[in-house]
């Protein structure tokens, strides 16, 4: 009798887990899935567009890090280089760094440096080869921003605003889940969605 | 497990000879842009005639009902472009072929762009004309994304291009974003419209 009993539980078990493993196999092998909201990220590092290597820890301000996957081609990235900028200066006088980081393989590190210059992104930008942090943080596209606290904790994840036309723009997510961090509250909005470029992967 | 769910989804993606034409129920926005029958050698004859439908614009209702499975008796194909949009531009020729190879056997297709809605006139025909795309087209129009793009699927970030296959129940059973791998999508396509059912 314990017998049956224990393998009608296998089965059971083995039904539902198939059942889930299932459920989930539409999603591409490609794909990979973002930290939760709370996760503490490890550090890591990157190359600049010269070639230098930057410890996350040794670019993260006194409240933390935005993280930004950018794009040189992309026209929605391209269409907040400014807001971008902005963000940069805006909150590093509140001690919170803003990185790009780009992940295109199409797009080389001088691709990179040349145009940080061209459209003044003053902001320190990163090259990701292999896309390694891209897979890290589950980055799908861009621009995509990730708010990372003092100790590396993931308190927001997703677009800068909801629109790329700056005149249509209803909701400044970024800047309000930086402003209530900074404020010490609770974060209302953790994660929000815009259209953005498929990162280019290898 | 990839190559054993499609077999599963097939059994409950059968579709019904006498549905009803899925995209035009309820909505009576959509004009069916592709003749439904005919072989090979017809289809030829009839692209060449074969009129673009026209562009409209959409918001989120207008997605919400044109993906909504209980309205739907075919499976639905639904890519998200743009003509500034380069790996979009590129893989739309080969999205064309497949609404030629594929609607006339069941298979329901639309594109939604997200240009400007003021392209509607321009940069959106221009490009569909160029590529020779019969498929029924809509331009968002929509204030915030985000809930369209939870609409469409909830595990969609937002990555453009994209291409999402629905059976005839609205489950999402492929999904790719950026340049699609045309032959995956066959394959995913196959399981679900034509003989094989």
């Amino acid at each position: 009798m314990k017998r049956q009993f224990v393998f009608t539980m296998f089965g059971a078990i083995f039904l539902i887990l198939a059942g889930v493993i299932m459920a989930g196999s539409a999603r591409p092998a490609d794909t990979a899935m973002a930290p939760a909201i709370g996760a503490t990220i490890e550090d890591f590092s990157l190359p600049d567009t010269d070639g230098k290597n930057h410890a996350l820890s040794s670019l993260k301000g006194k409240n933390g890090t935005v993280l930004i996957f950018i794009s040189v081609q992309c026209p929605i990235s391209n269409g907040y280089n400014d807001r971008m900028a902005k963000l940069a200066a805006d909150y590093n006088a509140r001690g919170i760094t803003v990185v790009g980081i780009n992940s295109n393989k199409s797009e080389s590190a001088a691709d990179v440096k040349a145009h940080a210059a061209e459209k003044h992104l003053d902001f320190t930008i990163l090259k990701d080869p292999g896309n390694k942090i891209a897979d890290l943080l589950g980055a799908q596209h861009t621009p995509e921003a990730y708010y990372l606290d003092a100790n590396n904790k993931l308190l927001y994840h997703g677009r800068i605003d909801s629109s790329v036309n700056p005149a249509q723009v209803q909701s400044n997510d970024l800047r309000e889940a930086l402003d209530e961090a900074l404020a010490g509250k609770p974060i209302q909005k953790t994660t929000s969605l815009a259209f953005g470029c498929s990162i280019k992967r290898v | 497990m990839r190559r054993i769910l499609p077999f599963i989804l097939t059994i409950g993606a059968v579709t019904s000879s006498f549905a009803i034409p899925a995209l035009s129920a309820g909505s009576g926005i959509v004009a069916t842009a592709a003749p439904g029958a005919g072989g090979a050698a017809g289809w030829t004859t009839q692209a060449k005639a074969a009129k673009a439908a026209p562009i409209e614009l959409v918001d989120l209702a207008g997605i919400k009902k044109l993906i909504a499975g209980d309205k739907r008796a075919k499976p639905l194909l639904v890519n998200f472009w743009a003509t500034w949009c380069d790996p979009c531009r590129d893989e739309f020729p080969d999205l064309v072929q497949v609404d030629h190879d594929y609607r006339s056997k069941g298979l329901d297709f639309i594109a939604i762009s997200l240009d400007d809605a003021a392209d509607i006139k321009t940069a959106v025909p221009q490009f569909l004309s160029q590529v020779k795309a019969t498929m029924p087209v809509y331009v968002l129009n929509v204030a915030d994304p985000e809930p369209v793009i939870l609409a469409v699927d909830k595990d969609w970030g937002g990555a453009l291009p994209a291409t999402f296959l629905y059976n005839s129940q609205g489950k999402v059973v492929f999904r790719h974003y950026g340049r699609v791998n045309t032959a995956e999508l066959r394959e995913a396509i196959e399981k679900l419209v034509g003989s094989k059912q």
